[in-house]
């Protein structure tokens, strides 16, 4: 006889998993006799529950819920004092087997189902192969989608790349050095962002966006949506010419902020595609109808066109990789920081823009300063030395009221700024406040140590608060180790922000019938032994936008997926997604398993 | 200073209204953001780490529960919502069992059923005594009813013999207060051996006086602009509270009459003042601890609560009895009378040595003993190092 022991009807009345319903449908189930609830069993006393199996005769538990693991060692604990085998004791995992999806009571029942036939979940639910389409779809392109792509056109598979902004590149585009081997991050990833832009099967889209994605694993119709460029970039130079008339009104992106840039721009000098394009919602000509300076100044005839409009087009695609990325924290709700009030507090990612010899004030440490219309910017007048700067880990991260989460790289990337700081300004003082200093994997604890050692001075205690008199910002702190409280005076403060999912995850998640966790994160099929693949076939996730990675992680991860594609497009056929398959088939094929195993 | 850990001390705590701070990561987030912490002074975070740890010898001598004025900025801005504030209230409950030599405080803590059986023992025992010292009247015609048909209160309850109970009680609260402090004293100035004060320390924080007895301003000066009414409500209440003990204790004769004054005499008017800051302070601390939309009464033990129906109880049968002796209905102003006795006496006695209320003392005298211990800082150049 078999009992079920239902762990977590005591998480909380919101999570559906906890519906009477999955108990009502296995207590039905061949070979169960009893259904036991928390209430029911007290889990500090193995005896009592040791009688309850010898009374009712019982000779399997079954453990189902979301923590189903926590409890073996208990129930194994019991079997052995009523004398029966401890490995009796089989685990129907919700989290390992996926029941986070919409049809998540369906799939808990069956993977309850399955324990109690004694089948292995994954050999019960085997969905059907469907025929493929080689074409692939890599939606965003920072380094994972550009590694992603690279790896499946490597093969001579066609690779469409989709990216919102004009260029490809990403965050990693953004960063001056990398960690641990503070290698130069723009060294790295030009060279990959210039072979997708050369390479024959990769079909490279920038300044589109994925509307609607229809059809099963293996034939995927997609709708693009290619905003105007305005610019036609087949018959652009990127000579600049459009850009000098234009005026500077816009925060730029790619800066992170720091500097303004113009309606007619390129992303950065490095982008790729190396084209101009006329941001529409900034452009003269376009608000008033007045302007157009950009068309009589270009030398290729015909080049620029105002008036263009957006358009769809439609591809056909077999397997679709997500690699949306990441954005950082707005660290304005931390008021207690004073980002956005006092203008020398910045974000680690502004600090990464003006520490780069390619940004706005090229790589010179500066004031942020008022420009005549009112702007925040930095400027090559306002370069100064800052005498003393403060890093501020945990902007977001580890923090109840804003993320729970540990967001990964910012103790590493915070380090990394310090190093560099310390080698523009060698006479300034460095200090970093840190909670814990989390430096996991390889070579990065050494390059913890070697930070130390070059002067930096890293203090243990989150600061409370910013605060600024005249021109000096004062960070107040406990220095847990060294007793005492400081009063830091300092002319700089970063905020070493963490990061979330993008704000249209959930939409994309929806479009393409995948999951996001509460965060927002995308939902893998399983964290430890399948990353990269989701619920539905044909949808693989790379990168952060799967949880917060550093840059190793994420290129690893891109590869992985691909090499799921390749498998697919090797067998030439495609698993459909284990969502497709009902609760009847999973039921049905567990019990001929079951027999078979009897027999 | 070696001390032995003691693993129970987290389970103990629970009973005096403490949550789980298993989830302090010690980032010292609460510490930073205090406004009272100085070198040498290092809470919240110090006090939860005594905890986690089991340090129950350093957190019986810890005076820095007493120096918290819950503003509730550290509980706000906590990154894991561990409430460091909530827990220095807790740990003040403790410190007051662990102060009270007699043990009854830690009794009355952990056990509701004790704490609302004694206040019924203590209401039960003053109408034993009522009934054993009045002096009834002989005959139904005299029902202690004066000429014009009003009562006739000191014929009832002569003011003497109440002013004689007073004092006794007095007497002893007074002497358990005292031993209390002295307690206190022992255990946080004397016993600690790194401390050297001369007599004339003792005497240097004189200046100190006048901010001593209440929650001094830096209390408004915190982020939440509500805590200035707070600040000023408990002052008003305190005040009032003050001026009512005064009058019973010293000018029971003068208060305690069957005259009936116009308004503007200071025994009517002073009597309402007192009435009207008392009641306004328990309506606005009791409607702060049912909303809950403050940091600093989002939580509150069921002392809390007992705290404020006795106080609210003794105040609204004083007041009664007033009314009912002014409009001239006997009956009931007897009765009332009886009622308050039997709600102060048990108020005081428990209230005052043995829970909330020791506050105003230990308060003070912590402020006092803080002060102390940092002019042996300046003075021998200790570096406190009682705990982690």
């Amino acid at each position: 006889m078999t009992a079920i022991y239902s762990c977590d009807t005591l998480n909380g009345s919101t999570d559906p998993l906890n519906s009477s319903e999955i108990i009502d449908y296995a207590a039905k189930l061949p070979g169960v006799s009893a259904v036991w609830l928390p209430s029911d069993i007290s889990l500090t006393d193995p005896e009592q529950v040791s009688k309850k199996i010898q009374k009712n005769n019982i000779k399997r538990i079954v453990i189902a819920g979301n923590n189903a693991g926590m409890h073996k060692s208990f129930f194994s604990r019991a079997m052995v004092l009523a004398g029966n085998n401890p490995g009796d004791i089989i685990l129907a995992s919700f989290l390992e087997y996926g029941a986070s999806h919409k049809n998540e009571v369906e799939r808990a029942k069956a993977i309850v189902a399955c324990a109690v036939y004694g089948v292995p979940f994954e050999n019960a639910a085997v969905p059907e192969d469907l025929p493929l389409n080689p074409a692939t779809l890599v939606i965003g392109g920072g380094i994972a989608g550009i590694q992603a792509s690279l790896e499946i056109a490597a093969s001579k598979n066609i690779v469409y790349l989709v990216e919102k902004s004009a260029t490809i590149g990403g965050h990693m585009a953004m960063f001056d050095k990398t960690f641990p081997t503070l290698d130069c991050a723009a060294c790295i990833l030009t060279p990959k962002m210039v072979e997708i832009g050369q390479h024959e099967y990769i079909k490279l889209m920038t300044y589109s966006e994925v509307q609607e994605v229809k059809g099963v694993p293996g034939n995927y119709t997609v709708k693009i949506l290619k905003k105007a460029r305005r610019i036609n970039p087949d018959t652009c130079t990127g000579c600049g010419t459009c850009a000098e008339k234009c005026p500077p009104k816009k925060p730029s992106e790619f800066d992170a902020n720091t500097t303004l840039r113009r309606a007619a721009y390129i992303p950065f000098p490095q982008a790729v595609p190396n084209k101009y394009l006329i941001d529409a919602s900034i452009c003269t000509y376009l608000i008033n109808g007045k302007c157009g300076a950009c068309v009589k100044l270009c030398p290729v005839p015909g080049c620029i066109n105002l008036d263009e409009k957006d358009e769809v087009v439609e591809i056909n695609v077999g397997n679709i990789i997500i690699a949306t990325g990441f954005k950082t924290f707005n660290a304005t709700k931390f008021g207690q920081f004073g980002y956005g009030k006092y203008p020398n507090v910045l974000t680690s990612i502004e600090l990464e823009r003006l520490i780069n010899a390619a940004g706005p004030t090229g790589g010179k440490i500066a004031k942020r300063v008022q420009d005549k219309k009112g702007n925040w910017v930095f400027t090559h007048e306002s370069v100064y030395t800052p005498k003393s700067v403060a890093i501020i880990h945990c902007i977001g991260s580890r923090d109840v009221n804003y993320n729970k989460y540990c967001s990964k790289v910012c103790c590493m990337y915070s380090l990394k700024l310090a190093h560099l700081l310390k080698e523009k300004l060698p006479e300034s003082e460095i200090n970093e406040y840190y909670i814990d200093i989390r430096a996991y994997g390889k070579g990065y604890e050494e390059f913890y140590n070697r930070i130390k050692k070059e002067g930096v001075n890293i203090v243990r205690g989150r600061p409370a608060k910013v605060e600024q008199y005249g021109d000096e910002l004062i960070v107040r702190c406990e220095d847990i180790e060294g007793k005492r409280i400081i009063e830091q005076k300092v002319d700089m403060v970063i905020l070493a922000v963490g990061t979330e999912p993008r704000t249209d995850s959930a939409k994309i998640a929806e479009m393409l019938g995948i999951t996001v966790d509460t965060y927002g994160w995308f939902k893998e099929f399983n964290y430890i032994s399948d990353p990269v693949n989701t619920f539905s076939g044909g949808i693989a996730i790379a990168g952060a936008c799967q949880g917060p990675k550093d840059i190793p992680d994420t290129v690893a991860q891109a590869s992985a997926a691909a090499s799921r594609v390749l498998q697919s497009i090797a067998r030439n056929k495609i698993k459909n997604g284990i969502k497709s398959l009902s609760l009847e088939q999973i039921e049905t094929k567990a019990k001929e398993l079951s027999q078979i195993l009897q027999e | 200073m070696s001390q032995r850990v003691n693993l129970n001390l987290k389970n103990e705590l629970f009973l005096y209204g403490a949550k789980d701070w298993n989830q302090c990561f010690q980032c010292g987030n609460c510490t930073a953001t205090c406004h009272t912490t100085e070198n040498g002074f290092f809470f919240p975070r110090k006090t939860v780490r005594q905890v986690l740890m089991g340090l129950k010898k350093s957190l019986q001598i810890n005076i820095d529960p007493w120096l918290c004025t819950y503003c509730g900025d550290c509980s706000k801005t906590c990154p894991r919502d561990a409430n460091p504030a909530e827990m220095m209230m807790s740990i003040r409950r403790y410190l007051i069992s662990v102060y009270d030599w007699t043990g009854i405080s830690k009794l009355l803590y952990k056990s509701k059923k004790l704490e609302v059986a004694s206040i019924f023992l203590l209401a039960t025992i003053v109408m034993i005594l009522y009934l054993l010292f009045t002096t009834f009247p002989s005959g139904a015609a005299a029902r202690w009813i004066g000429p014009d048909g009003g009562a006739l209160i000191n014929k009832m309850a002569p003011w003497r013999r109440i002013h004689l109970g007073d004092w006794i009680m007095a007497a002893g609260l007074i002497t358990l207060i005292v031993t209390n402090v002295f307690y206190m004293w022992y255990k946080i100035i004397y016993e600690d051996k790194s401390l050297k004060l001369g007599f004339i320390d003792y005497l240097r924080p004189i200046s100190l006086l006048p901010k001593i007895f209440h929650p001094d301003k830096k209390y408004a000066k915190c982020d939440e602009k509500k805590l200035f009414l707070y600040w000023s409500l408990h002052l008003f209440l305190a005040l009032s509270y003050a001026l009512m003990f005064t009058i019973i204790v010293f000018f029971l004769g003068w208060f305690q009459t069957d005259n009936v004054y116009p308004i503007y005499h200071p025994q009517r008017f002073l009597g309402y003042i007192s009435t009207i800051g008392l009641f306004v302070g328990i309506i606005y601390f009791y409607t702060n601890r049912t909303i809950k939309n403050m940091e600093n009464s989002k939580y509150s033990h069921f002392t809390d609560w007992t705290f404020l129906i006795l106080l609210f109880s003794t105040t609204l049968t004083g007041i009664l009895l007033h009314f009912f002796r002014i409009l001239g209905w006997p009956q009931l102003t007897y009765i009332t009378y009886l009622l308050h006795l039997m709600v102060l006496v048990p108020m005081l006695t428990i209230e005052v040595p043995f829970s909330k209320w020791s506050h105003m003392i230990h308060r003070p005298f912590s402020l006092y003993f803080a002060y102390l211990k940092k002019l042996a800082i300046i003075n021998h150049k200790i570096i406190l190092n009682n705990c982690t």
